[in-house]
């Protein structure tokens, strides 16, 4: 269709207001209100156009575009009708500084003086140099304002972690209100109150830690003014630099805008154009990424044992030590135990020197993938993982074995509650219930550890088959187990999405058997969330290697038994036993933790931001991490240390001089990497990992496996595992971050509010957990999504996660002393 | 005695109880409309009898209707203005207190029109007793078979809920209505989407005032033409006039619609208190342009009104003598649309919050040089430039006081 915008005739396709086609076009239209993204508003006003035929004024940001429509955007009536109303506007905010002739001066001085508790004017405000209001009151040219500013005189909110809200900033646009309830389907904000006293809040003023709120700063980042103010950000200087990383604490794969100011990290925001993520990110990526970076806890130099004490060393002499102790051991006697939190070319040679340097197969297994080669052998090929975050919104219906999804793996929920708001239809399995629940519209609430039992009698069902074992054992109502079969094979490829969770564990590959099953009998996508930010990265490279890798809990075994004798501890989350401790330990990670208090060598490692990579998401989707900042002191990327450390023990194809060049060997050797290259990952946000052609599937025969009962006496719980992913290489979040374990904290149990009166325990309170694999302190935190008798967990535990086989643990609850 | 059509049975005892209204020819219109005529039937005969809506905006309720798409799969909502928000309007109170059956059998009918089963009433908080009689007329009418499942054996269901608001202005205007039912912040949705494509729950929706809704009974049992003659030709029947203010008998009148304004206050309101003179008129509630006393020789119609720059909305007269202080009047005015604005949209927030503090500020002797002219240029700069026509409402009782009356006010300047 054709649109006339200030005589100027365009070409434009429809669905579009006339704001977004002048934008697109070049044409400015003062706007406040609007955001990409969000629903049309149109309350600032500011973006009033004169339309053809219509009479008085029409608001671009919400008005559709039509055919032959001829609008104008500036002509004097329009211009001194925006001045007039940005004065209304200017009198509710602070002005002084908006309008002061001296303010060009004053930008030079802001620096020092911004750094008070009260807001009165843009030399005080943090949000100065980088504001939207600034902006548009230069573009609109407001000099003089006819009624003197109203100072809403409002207390300053500074009670919660990562932001302050100071509403006497707020100019109402809305737009947090909007995001929190449209995008995040939060609905944590609210305007509040009416005329002049209008003003944003929460449910009954509480402060947002206790309205809901996931801290994920999507309000913050799309607040024109600087009303929503980052604690972190409030005192570091003006950005005069930006670039861009990756998030590296999730399989989502965030893409992170970085600010930066004389050479620190002030902080990071999703990136808009975020392939992943698409301007989104969780409170991880939005505000933890600079403590990863600036924590106390970070090691600077090489150390090494001797005489019982770590001392600091050079790298030359850290790294010859390491190599002359590690050779003395036979290949069997060593192990590697690697995160999925590294890039591919640290996991590569990190893999390669454990085959080909220490000549051992005990090498740590990707956890959130072992079922999937399992599947593979079985299949003669490898299911298809690759689909698209961005494409779930666009399901019909959804099925969910995850409950914990909105935590773990937040960009993936947000697709979801975008779908459900387009109409789909969620079903949600799995013995917990989920936080947002209101999305839901069919809630399978099984019993810990049933997932199979259901799927395979979901299945038995879609073939037309009887089988009620769900209802007995999974105690769910045979007929919403007919429900979901009928919202199943009504829909066009549904999407089931499953966390790592449900698949491990002995009955895990039964889980993915039923899961490929009920995938194909309705033609639906399997989106396997992963765990870590590389996992899928690192499960595809060591296809490339013959031996197999094992379980981490294995390897450990071994170590308990005195088999393996010397380890090398890269960037792993796992905490050793007391009874596992090796004879030689080497830690290659960035943080102090209780490893490295024990260690025998410490070797310094960047973090991500510190270092170039390439990055495998949840779809398979290839992106490099950039190098925002140099690495501190002596530190080092990881693929630098292993490959020094390989070479000084004889090792020859270790010669790299840039990951880069890592990179093309693993082209060269792994034929899903063929189209990743530095320059093509550049480029380029669609490159992905290259799948096999996919051959025609089979159903298989699922075993329907039950748990063994135990001793229900003597654990009368249930205590059901799920990943919150709070951690980033040896450093666990919730304790290094005071803010994050406020929110959200490992060391949780959840309990229903019945079982804690019964036990007379409240929230906050230390309790001691038992089960057969060892004890551990948690703090009791109460919640409605699990029911009696059920407590839940996430796995960062030492008791829970070398041993876990399962995703369900029989347990005892004790009072702490 | 003019003929009535919704208050002709205020006087007899108990009419709103079932058993009453039921010897007064009560449910017949249902009974008609249900048994004898189908829903296309019924909608030509609403928009023949040019019943224009009593609410405010005084659109027609059967071309209204008529928006509503039948091919949906989606259900249809009726929701009725029950919010009798306007200052100086009182007649939606009378009719559901003295004739709740009537409204409710309109209800019946429209929806049995529109092909709706369900309706919601959204009462104004304040009027908890009559809730309560509604509750009670809804329960009776259920027992007898006048709602509730196949409702006279025709097939047809209806089930009513009363849903009380809670004390803001701006839950009136019907798109705030809708989101305060759907249990939010009742503030205004933009329009287009319309109500009767998108409306109550995402699902075409019908709004209608509850004197609009009183008529069809009347217009069902005695046909179009009747009504149409009572009134105008485009614009029928009656309407019960709120006369308040400085009148010696102030109360509700239910005249033909074009009945004059001078008629209404000195024939049947009995003119001026204590034989004081008319300063001014404002003619249809608190919203409506104000007229000044040579200007009450009209007759009151939607038409007629909005040719005078002023409008009949919700048919609330209110009468100013002359001792009334216009600045005092400003105040009222200013205070009420500052108060009531929902808050959403910059013109009315700040702009009646300015003029508030403005006219305060006169009112305490502390007036200056061009607040007159600030108060017109922010009144001015909401008139169709808010986003929904709660500034409007604002903007145009203001704009005319200060047009008409600037003399007076400059005098409180001095
Ligand atoms: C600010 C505002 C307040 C309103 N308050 C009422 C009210 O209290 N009662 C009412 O019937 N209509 C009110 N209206 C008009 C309604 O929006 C709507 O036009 C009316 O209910 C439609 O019914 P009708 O066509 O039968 O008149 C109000 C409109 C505005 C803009
Ligand atoms: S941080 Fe996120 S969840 Fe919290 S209020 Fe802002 S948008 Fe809502
Ligand atoms: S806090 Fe910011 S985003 Fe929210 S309404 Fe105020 S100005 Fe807009
Ligand atoms: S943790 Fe995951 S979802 Fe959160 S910002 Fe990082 S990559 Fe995105
Ligand atoms: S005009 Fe007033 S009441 Fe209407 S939306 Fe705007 S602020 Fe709210
Ligand atoms: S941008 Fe259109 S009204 Fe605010």
């Amino acid at each position: 269709m054709k649109v006339i915008i200030d005589g100027k005739t365009i070409e434009a396709e429809e669905n579009k207001t006339i704001l977004e086609l002048a934008r697109e076009n070049g044409i400015y239209i003062p706007s406040l209100c609007d955001h990409p993204g969000l629903a049309p508003f149109s309350g600032c006003r500011l973006c009033l156009v004169q339309i053809k035929g219509k009479k008085g004024y029409s608001p671009s940001c919400s008005i559709y575009i039509e055919d032959g429509m001829e609008v104008k955007t500036s002509t004097q009536q329009l211009r001194k009708l925006r001045k007039n109303i940005l004065e209304l506007i200017l009198t509710e905010h602070p002005n002084a500084c908006l309008m002061c002739a001296e303010k060009k001066e004053c930008d030079e001085y802001k620096a020092t003086i911004r750094k008070v508790g009260e807001v009165t004017g843009c030399v005080l405000c943090p949000n100065n140099g980088d504001c939207e209001l600034q902006e548009i009151v230069e573009e609109i040219g407001v000099d003089i304002v006819d009624f003197p500013s109203y100072y809403r005189d409002l207390e300053v909110k500074r009670d919660d972690p990562f932001f302050d809200r100071n509403y006497n900033l707020c100019i109402l646009c809305g737009r947090c209100v909007r995001i929190c309830h449209e995008v995040r389907g939060c609905s944590t904000l609210s305007f509040v109150k009416r005329g002049p006293e209008t003003v944003v809040s929460t449910s009954m003023d509480q402060r947002l830690i206790d309205s809901n709120c996931q801290f994920c700063g999507a309000c913050m980042d799309v607040c024109p003014t600087g009303a929503l103010i980052e604690k972190g950000r409030k005192y570091e200087s003006l950005a005069d630099d930006k670039t861009e990383m990756l998030c590296p604490l999730c399989s989502v794969g965030c893409r992170l805008e970085v600010n930066l100011g004389e050479g620190r990290l002030l902080n990071t925001r999703p990136a808009a154009d975020g392939p992943a993520n698409h301007g989104q990110a969780c409170v991880k990526g939005r505000f933890l990424i600079k403590d990863l970076v600036y924590i106390e806890k970070r090691i600077e130099k090489p150390l090494i044992r001797r005489e019982k004490k770590l001392e600091e060393v050079g790298w030359d002499e850290a790294l010859d030590w390491v190599a002359g102790k590690l050779k003395k051991y036979k290949g069997k006697e060593t192990a590697v135990i690697r995160s999925a939190q590294v890039s591919c070319e640290d996991g590569y040679v990190l893999r390669k020197f454990a085959d080909e340097v220490l000549k051992t197969g005990n090498i740590s297994s990707e956890p959130a993938f072992s079922s999937y080669r399992e599947l593979a052998q079985k299949l003669g090929f490898m299911p298809a993982l690759n689909y698209k975050i961005e494409e779930i919104s666009s399901a019909e219906t959804i099925f969910l074995l995850s409950s914990n999804i909105s935590v773990s793996h937040p960009i993936v929920w947000l697709e979801i509650v975008k779908a459900v708001k387009n109409g789909a239809r969620l079903i949600a399995a799995g013995p917990m219930e989920l936080q947002f629940d209101r999305f839901v519209s069919l809630q399978l609430r099984i019993e810990p550890g049933t997932e199979n039992i259901l799927l395979g009698s979901l299945q038995k069902i879609l073939t037309g088959g009887e089988s009620f074992k769900a209802a007995k054992e999974s105690k769910v109502a045979e007929n919403a187990l007919r429900e979901a079969a009928e919202i199943l094979k009504s829909s066009k490829s549904p999407a089931f999405i499953f966390g790592s969770e449900s698949i491990q564990g002995p009955v895990g590959m039964e889980v993915l058997t039923a899961l490929w099953n009920i995938a194909l009998l309705s033609k639906g996508r399997l989106y396997h969330l992963g765990l870590e930010s590389n996992s899928r990265g690192i499960f595809e490279l060591d296809r490339s290697f013959n031996k197999k890798s094992r379980q981490t809990g294995l390897i450990i075994q071994d170590i308990i038994d005195n088999k393996v004798k010397a380890l090398y501890l890269a960037g792993s989350r796992i905490e050793l036993p007391k009874k596992a401790r090796p004879e030689f330990l080497i830690i290659q990670d960035s943080y102090v933790s209780k490893n490295t208090e024990i260690a025998d060598a410490v070797l310094p490692a960047a973090v991500s931001a510190e270092a170039e990579g390439v990055f495998v998401n949840m779809e398979g989707r290839v992106q490099k991490s950039g190098k925002v900042l140099e690495p501190p002191g002596k530190t080092k990327p990881d693929w630098w240390i292993t490959s020094q450390a390989a070479k000084r023990m004889g090792a020859e194809a270790f010669d790299y001089k840039k990951p880069s060049s890592i990179i093309k060997e693993i082209r060269n050797k792994l034929p899903g990497f063929a189209n990743v290259t530095y320059p093509a990952l550049e480029k380029s946000k669609e490159i992905f990992i290259k799948e096999e052609t996919p051959q025609k599937g089979k159903l298989f025969t699922q075993k329907i496996i039950s748990l063994p009962e135990g001793n229900n006496k003597r654990y009368p719980f249930r205590l059901v595992l799920f990943y919150n992913l709070d951690f980033y290489r040896n450093l666990s979040l919730s304790e290094a971050v005071r803010g994050f374990r406020i929110f959200r904290n490992s060391q949780w149990i959840h309990i229903c509010l019945e079982d804690a009166d019964k036990l007379k325990l409240k929230n906050g309170d230390s309790i001691e957990v038992l089960s057969p694999h060892g004890k551990t302190k948690v703090i009791v935190r109460i919640t409605k999504t699990v029911s009696p008798g059920i407590v839940a967990a996430s796995p960062e535990y030492p008791i829970f996660n070398n041993t876990a086989s399962s995703n369900v643990l029989k347990v005892m609850i004790k009072r702490g002393k | 005695m003019k003929e009535k059509v919704l208050s002709e049975h205020f006087s007899i005892d108990n009419f709103f109880k079932l058993d009453v209204y039921l010897k007064h020819n009560g449910y017949q219109a249902v009974k008609k409309a249900l048994t004898e005529l189908n829903p296309e039937k019924i909608l030509k005969e609403a928009k023949a009898a040019n019943l224009r809506g009593r609410g405010g905006a005084g659109f027609p309720a059967g071309v209204k209707w008529g928006f509503v798409p039948q091919n949906g799969d989606k259900p249809k909502y009726m929701c009725v203005n029950a919010d009798e928000g306007e200052p100086g309007t009182i007649k939606d109170r009378y009719i559901m207190t003295h004739n709740p059956h009537l409204l409710l059998e309109g209800i019946i009918i429209s929806s049995y029109c529109v092909g709706i089963n369900t309706a919601y009433i959204y009462i104004r908080g304040e009027y908890e007793n009559i809730a309560l009689r509604l509750e009670t007329a809804i329960d009776e009418a259920f027992q007898k078979g006048f709602l509730g499942k196949d409702i006279l054996g025709s097939g047809f269901d209806l089930d009513i809920t009363i849903h009380r608001g809670a004390g803001a202005y701006i839950c009136g205007e019907e798109t705030a209505l809708l989101e305060s039912l759907e249990g939010k912040r009742g503030n205004p949705r933009l329009k287009p989407p319309f109500p009767a494509s998108i409306g109550l729950f995402q699902c075409p929706t019908v709004i209608n005032n509850v004197e609009t809704l009183a008529n069809i009974p009347s217009i069902i049992l005695k046909g179009a033409e009747w009504f149409c003659a009572l009134g105008l030709p485009n614009d029928g029947g009656t309407r019960i006039f709120g006369v308040s203010g400085m009148v010696k008998n102030p109360g509700i009148y239910e005249l033909p619609v074009g009945t004059n304004l001078k008629d209404l206050i000195f024939k049947y309101a009995g003119g001026m208190k204590e034989g004081k003179k008319l300063k001014a008129v404002i003619p249809g509630g608190m919203s409506s342009p104000i007229l000044k006393a040579d200007e009450i020789d009209i007759t009151m119609d939607s038409d007629t009104l909005m040719k005078a720059d002023s409008m009949i909305g919700s048919g609330a007269v209110i009468v100013l003598d002359e001792d009334t202080s216009i600045l005092d009047v400003l105040t009222i005015i200013t205070k009420f649309y500052s108060h009531e604005s929902c808050g959403q949209c910059t013109p009315c927030r700040i702009g009646n919050s300015w003029i508030k503090k403005i006219v305060t500020r006169i009112s305490r002797g502390e007036g200056k040089d061009g607040d007159i002219d600030n108060i017109a240029r922010l009144a001015s700069n909401m008139v169709g430039k808010t986003l929904c026509p709660l500034g409007d409402a604002a903007a145009m009782p203001i704009l005319s006081i200060v047009k008409k009356f600037r003399d007076e006010l400059e005098t409180s300047i001095k």
